[in-house]
């Protein structure tokens, strides 16, 4: 996630020492910045004017007159807007529509019932995939993931880890199948080299010694919460508009055509509609009840896939099995913790939102998982968690037997006779650009705009070149003198880590085990749209390390609470917070997880005497889950 | 299920829930909060270290070792080698000259003993100290032990009474200190040992324990000496000799960290390997030998307990034994780290931190009015005497000293 | 070595009973594995804040009304009264200032400005008998600059709740400078150990700089690790009050009541093991004999009587394995429910029924083994089963109370 030294600039300062030349660049950037800025804005001012556009472009960090962060970015009494296109759903596939639309000038609405990436994108493994693991089954998403792979480490460089992967052969596993999948790979165009055991133990000492097998892979590790909120930033950027906890309850039609959505406020509860000429559903699992809502059917079935979180890095490189695919074959490290997945089965659509893991998902994650890696079975788990992928049955059967495994991106005024309406479904968190890019195509021709897809190109906000880049991408040497939560910091934010504004007055921990500091906290809030814990735990890993929020969560609470000047409101959002925590941790409440579960209730119930009933009503802000934790829902998007 | 009985991590760092107890009681941390703490040096910082070697924050080299976060852990954290290990794994600074020359207490003391008395009187010139503090950043107020013109293991081949006559035979594992700068302690522990009917060998070819080298990353030499040790402790061993020892550092070297920092297993003989005290009153409680004391002989005494003593969990041996003496007046001290932690301390660059550690420790030393000091470590005693003014003394010591020799080889029937 | 007593486990209960027991002469030591759980208290102790929902009136009527099985009735509901009276004397001989009484609350303040009943609050904690009618009328809340564990705004909106004003300042004291360059060891335990001596005079002047027109001042309880000196040096300096809220995740208070109990023990002859672990017993007859820890090797420890005082999981008194709980030292029969799914509830905040396991007890609290008791080997405190001490408020009450009335028996046995 380093990025390559600005050859041209470096060249001009050739001969001087390396601190001189970081000041010229400094200078030379700001300098730039300023600029670029100031177009920018004056470029804004004059679309404004030009462009009737009423709703002001707040910046995301702007305060409503009564002190409350405004969590999206209309007033309730401003006139209803019209947009050329309505996003459902902001996932990363939603996310990504929005803002592919705005870069190709469409004036882009994105809606989302609770926060960025509270569905699918935010429960399933974070594995970049090579595309190697559908090489054999399904040449088509195969082909379509080791593209995807490739863009999104360019233009996603701070959301990505390039881990490599290996495909492993256990004695009791077909040696024979490796045969078929490198060929299949190498049809795919995936690079997979097969290697010695031994070599594969040397690279991966986790890995079980037991081995028959390797074939090495361009696998890699995704953050999903990282992509889908630089894709949100983007979307914003060019223009589009987004409103959190807001639902849809309404598909609005007249005229055989979709007209626009009607939205429920979270909050208060007032219902608006939205105009649009053209929705696009990228709503996942729920994406079902949105067409059922414009009155068409799409037969989604949900599929439940459980995961577990081991409490650190037990290896360093994608562990896959080499067979065809099934239970808990695919080990990835993801930032500090690494994830065993998943299992698969149906489970009926009611049951979406309330995704509970049971015992004998854990015991066959376990079991299948120390299989590849026998760490497993005596490494600390912090939590489970399942999602739900929608997997979309294809249109000549509706029994669902036969599932199309790829992006279904359907044309309701084709398959339906319903106008202004698009579902982009299917797929894989890996294909999302690729949905979004399909999605705006369509969006494209249906309102005769003539615009190029540009994502594949231009980077995301964290990964832009130089110009924003802290220090530590200059030379190994920084990176040693930078404090720890700076180097954490950098990691998750990449070239917007300086807007975080690390100075000594921000920098105490909240967050210790994830080094999340309460400067980080404060951009959170301000400027990512985070305005309860669990939001903030998707932007900046603020308790997803060992203790669970154990020691965070009070101080993160404080924080949030004073700063969008709610108290009551972060005091219940610490309950939900702290509930939200404990449901992953039950499934695995055994040993020091349960100890520290434990530790928990001790210092929040009694200490504390926190005690959701007791507490006072909040003034207003959403915690995601009201009362009991129930949002759990997401695709696994390996199988 | 037959999954999860267990978790086990490297220096069980995954057992850590993150209480902060260890915080509370890191001598370092009380007094350079520049120190992340043992809690985010220890397992905090490793799951980070984990992730990416550039996570390795160089401040860990503040770290005494002086075990007490692991005391202190409620959940069997062994903090104190989580740390060690990563500045070993992932410090990649070379090794100054200085600490070179500090950590080879063997190679400087065999040359140092050869000339002894030119050698005591330059290090305690100040001229030669300012160098030193310049050129080597060894610090000007530090005094080095005073070497002996003959070492222990000479006294041993040629003057020490004979030891074979006795029919029950301990090795002694000396030390470098005692070798060096202090035979005098190894005379004392020959005349107890001989006094409760015991006979006293030497290993063959002792080498430095290595505390100095692990503390300095000096981990292959460390490694090579500790396996030379190994060897002669097994042979010792293999001959029914449980090997013995003055020095609590020495001994904890050999039993913990051999294992856990060096990655040599010594499960074989670790039980053999004790502490001088322990092993006497283990004979003394299970009614085996007999202590007999002088009359007369009177001092009030403090009792300092090394942090590798607490840690492991032995000063109630030393304590026991010292409560033996009837003339011993057994006055209470606050407990705490001295703040040398062996070559830690005689770096410039650690001194204040070093004294500030100990303050409170002297301070009580000094209020408490006593004629000595009794403790098992060589470090503690240096420091100690320089900075509270107090003589110190090793436990064997005072006993030998309290002794009533004839009268204790009587009731031991020898 | 042989001793009359020996106590595995060193927190509040394993150092009550030993104190309990030293004082009768006997010969004690306490063996203990880590600091303990007492290192989170938040300087209020309770007898009994609920039973189900409902918070009791009367702590001492009402344990009459809590299930069978319960620790108390093992110690018996008749003898609670003047249990309660001896273990409040033992922590104030201790040098531990605690007050309160067993038969009404007073009511703390925590950390988000909510209130919590309690049996015996240490002095200078901010209580009071009811927030309804607290004698103060405004208050200032005064924190450290850079400190995150003190949330001043929210202790305004619970004392505005109870019609109390109150003013926010921030000092900084120049002592604390230093720590805040660390960006995570501002922490409680660090303030205490920089505010001793001469900066409690610096932080007397940075509270009279302030001059609040107050009635009282809030301070986080981040004074005394090892005494109550500073702080009664600050009341000397300052005229209002000065009170304290607790702090999570560590209280100072709690360290100190821990040194102050382990310091008492020591005073009167005790021998306490810090750092070590008992792995394992020998049983012989059906009694236990002896024990051998982890440091002492096969040095085996004799007694006549034991106490396991080892806590409940956090302390690792209890072992929770995926198939079983398990009591980890000797085996001893543990109450629990088999199925894995049934120790939990989902929510957070209802009554988890794992906290109810614990080892079972006859009525002279002696455990048992393979279903045989064992009748020198008695279990106090948290390892007790039958009790829910988080929801009912009962933790402290039942670590001191089981070990008084387990000394007592072991004392006239």
């Amino acid at each position: 996630m380093m990025s390559p030294p600005d050859s041209s600039i470096d060249a001009v300062f050739y001969g001087l020492d390396r601190k001189k030349i970081y000041c010229f660049k400094k200078i030379i950037l700001l300098f730039n910045k300023t600029l670029l800025l100031l177009l920018r804005n004056i470029f804004r001012a004059k679309r404004n004017t030009f462009a009737f556009d009423f709703v002001h472009s707040l910046p995301l960090h702007n305060r409503r007159p009564d002190g409350n962060r405004a969590v999206f970015l209309m007033n309730s009494n401003q006139p209803t807007q019209h947009y050329d296109v309505i996003v459902i759903g902001a996932g990363a596939t939603g996310a990504g529509t929005a803002r592919d639309c705005a870069m190709r000038g469409l004036k882009v609405l994105l809606v989302e019932r609770f926060d960025f990436t509270a569905g699918a994108t935010g429960r399933n493994h974070g594995l970049l995939h090579s595309g190697a693991r559908y090489a054999v089954t399904d040449r088509e998403s195969a082909a379509e993931c080791i593209s995807e792979n490739m863009i999104l480490r360019k233009i996603a460089r701070h959301c990505v880890e390039d881990t490599g992967g290996i495909f492993v052969t256990l004695p009791d596993d077909d040696l024979a199948y490796q045969a078929t999948f490198v060929e299949a790979c190498r049809d795919a165009g995936i690079n997979a080299e097969i290697i010695d055991p031994a070599e594969a133990r040397r690279i991966e000492p986790a890995v079980n010694p037991d081995i028959i097998g390797a074939v090495k892979v361009p696998d890699g590790a995704v953050d999903p919460f990282r992509l889908t909120t630089a894709n949100a930033i983007a979307a914003q950027r060019n223009g589009a508009h987004i409103m959190t906890y807001h639902e849809v309850t309404a598909v609005n039609v007249a005229h055989q055509r979709v007209c626009g959505v009607t939205l429920r406020d979270q909050r208060t509860g007032v219902l608006r509609r939205i105009d649009a000429d053209l929705v696009i559903n990228a709503a996942g699992i729920w994406g079902h009840a949105i067409c059922r809502m414009a009155g068409v059917n799409v037969n989604m079935f949900p599929a439940k896939g459980a995961l577990l979180i081991f409490g650190h890095r037990v290896n360093n490189i994608v562990i896959n099995r080499c067979r065809k695919p099934a239970d808990a074959d695919i080990l990835v490290p993801g930032d500090t913790i690494s994830l065993i997945g998943t299992t698969s089965s149906r489970v009926p659509y009611d049951q979406v939102d309330n995704m509970e893991v049971t015992p004998e998902e854990v015991d066959i994650l376990l079991r299948e998982g120390s299989r590849i890696a026998p760490a497993l079975a005596t490494t600390r788990i912090l939590r489970a968690y399942a999602g739900v992928r929608p997997l979309v049955a294809a249109d000549n059967d509706p029994s669902g037997r036969s599932i199309s495994r790829g992006i279904v991106c359907l044309d309701h005024a084709v398959r339906d006779g319903l106008e202004g309406f698009i579902t982009i479904t299917g797929g894989k968190l890996m294909t999302y650009r690729l949905m979004a890019e399909w999605a705006t195509d369509l969006a494209c021709r249906k309102l005769g705009r003539n615009a190029q897809c540009r994502t594949a190109t231009t980077p995301l906000p964290g990964s832009e070149s130089a110009d924003k880049d802290a220090p530590v991408s200059h030379g190994k040497h920084h990176i040693i003198e930078l404090p720890t939560d700076h180097k954490a910091a950098q990691a998750r934010h990449g070239s917007m880590t300086p807007d975080i504004g690390l100075d000594a007055r921000n920098e105490s921990l909240v967050c210790e085990c994830e080094e999340v500091s309460v400067g980080e906290i404060r951009y959170a809030i301000r400027q990512l749209h985070a305005n309860n814990l669990v939001n903030l735990r998707r932007r900046t890993r603020l308790g997803m390390g060992t203790c669970q929020g154990c020691l965070c969560a009070s101080r993160a609470a404080s924080i949030l609470g004073n700063e969008l000047n709610d108290r009551p409101h972060a005091l219940r959002d610490l309950c939900n917070f702290l509930n939200e925590r404990w449901k992953g941790m039950l499934p695995v409440a055994w040993g020091q997880t349960l100890v520290e579960a434990q530790f928990s209730s001790w210092l929040y119930q009694s200490v504390c005497g926190l005690e959701p009933d007791i507490l006072p009503p909040s003034l207003g802000h959403t915690a995601e889950t009201p009362t009991h934790p129930r949002q759990s829902s997401e695709a696994s998007p390996n199988d | 299920m037959e999954y999860q009985v267990k978790n086990i991590s490297r220096d069980n760092f995954e057992q850590c829930i993150k209480c902060t107890i260890c915080t509370v009681y890191c001598p370092v941390l009380s007094v350079n909060p520049l120190y992340p703490g043992p809690k985010q040096a220890g397992p905090d910082g490793e799951r980070y270290r984990l992730k990416a070697p550039e996570f390795y924050d160089k401040a860990l080299k503040m770290c005494l070792n002086c075990k007490r976060c692991e005391v202190a852990c409620p959940s069997g954290v062994r903090i104190g080698d989580i740390i060690q290990n990563a500045r070993i794994r992932y410090d990649r600074h070379p090794v100054s000259l200085r600490d070179r020359m500090l950590a080879s207490t063997d190679e400087m003391g065999s040359l140092a003993t050869k000339m002894a008395p030119v050698v005591n009187t330059m290090l305690r010139l100040k001229p030669v100290k300012a160098a030193m503090h310049l050129a080597l950043g060894i610090d000007s107020h530090r005094t080095f032990p005073a070497y002996a013109s003959r070492t222990f293991e000479a006294w041993m081949k040629s003057d020490a009474p004979d030891q074979t006559r006795f029919s029950r035979q301990i090795s002694y594992f000396h030390g470098c200190y005692v070798n060096y700068n202090n035979p005098a302690l190894g005379r004392d522990f020959v005349t107890l040992m001989n006094a409760i009917g015991y006979g006293v060998r030497l290993l063959d070819r002792e080498r430095c324990c290595g505390v100095a080298k692990i503390a300095n990353r000096l981990i292959s030499q460390a490694r090579r000496d500790a396996d030379k040790n190994l060897g002669a402790i097994r042979a010792a061993v293999a001959d029914g000799r449980p090997v013995l020892g003055t020095s609590s550092t020495c001994i904890f070297t050999m039993r913990d960290e051999y294992p856990h920092i060096l990655g040599l297993d010594n499960a074989d003989v670790r039980d053999s390997i004790l502490l001088a005290t322990r092993f006497i009153h283990q004979l003394v409680d299970a009614g085996n030998i007999r202590l007999v004391f002088r009359n007369d002989w009177k001092k009030r005494v403090a009792y300092h307990v090394p942090c590798h003593m607490q840690r492991m969990g032995w000063a109630v041996h030393s304590l026991e034994l010292l409560k033996m003496i009837p003339g011993l007046e057994l006055i209470p001290i606050e407990p705490g780290c001295c703040g040398i932690s062996g070559t830690y301390g005689f770096k410039k660059e650690n001194y204040s931190t070093s004294q500030a550690v100990g303050a409170e420790l002297f301070d009580s030393i000094r209020s408490a009015g006593v004629d000595v000091v009794a403790t098992d470590c060589e470090t503690c005693k240096w420091q100690i005497e320089m900075s509270a003014g107090v003589p110190v003394a090793n436990p064997v010591s005072i006993l030998a000293e309290a002794l009533d020799i004839e009268a204790t080889r009587r009731a031991n029937n020898l | 070595m042989k001793y009359d007593s020996i106590i595995i486990g060193g927190g509040l209960s394993g150092l009550t009973a030993g104190i309990r027991l030293a004082s009768a002469g006997k010969k004690v030591a306490i063996i203990t594995s880590g600091q303990s759980a007492l290192h989170f208290s938040s300087g209020s102790m309770s007898l009994l804040n609920r039973i189900g929902r409902q918070i009791v009136d009367d702590p001492l009527t009402a344990v009459s009304d809590l299930p069978d099985g319960h620790p108390y009735h093992k110690i018996g509901v008749g003898n609670i009264q003047d249990l309660a009276a001896e273990a409040a004397m033992l922590l104030r001989h201790s040098g531990l200032n605690v007050e309160g009484s067993p038969s009404a609350h007073r009511f703390c303040l925590t950390p988000f400005g909510l209130w919590e009943p309690a049996w015996l609050t240490v002095k200078g904690i901010a209580s009071c008998p009811d927030p309804k009618k607290c004698p103060w009328k405004k208050a200032a809340i005064v924190n450290f600059k850079g400190y995150l564990d003190f949330h001043p705004a929210y202790l305004a909106d619970g004392l505005a709740k109870a019609g109390i004003d109150s003013e926010i300042h921030e000092i900084e004291l120049p002592r604390l400078a230093s720590l805040r360059k660390s960006c995570s060891e501002m922490r409680a335990a660090s303030i205490a150990r920089l505010l001793e001596g001469s900066a409690i005079n610096d932080l007397a002047a940075a509270i009279l700089r302030i001059k609040a027109d107050a009635d009282v001042i809030l301070l986080p309880a981040v004074i005394g690790l090892r005494s109550d000196a500073a702080a009664d040096l600050l009341a000397s300096l300052v005229d209002t009050p000065v009170r304290y809220v607790p702090v999570i995740p560590m209280s100072v208070t709690g360290v100190r009541a821990e040194f102050l109990l382990r310091r008492r023990f020591e005073s009167l002859g005790g021998t306490y093991c810090l750092g070590d672990s008992v792995s394992r017993g020998n049983f012989e007859n059906g009694r236990l004999t002896s024990v051998f820890t982890a440091n002492l090797g096969d040095t085996p420890l004799e007694a006549d009587e034991f106490i396991l005082a080892t806590g409940s999981f956090f302390s690792q008194g209890l072992v929770a394995k995926p198939d079983a709980i398990v009591e980890p030292v000797f085996g001893l029969d543990v109450m629990q429910t088999p199925v894995r799914t049934e120790r939990y509830s989902l929510d957070f905040f209802a009554p988890q029924p794992y906290m109810r396991f614990g080892v079972v007890t006859d009525s002279d609290l002696c455990v048992s083994r393979n279903g045989v008791t064992v009748p020198n080997l008695r279990a106090i405190g948290s390892i007790l089963s039958g009790a829910d001490s988080l929801h009912e408020g009962s933790g402290a009450g039942i670590a001191l109370l089981s070990a008084i009335a387990a000394a007592r028996k072991i004392q006239f046995a």
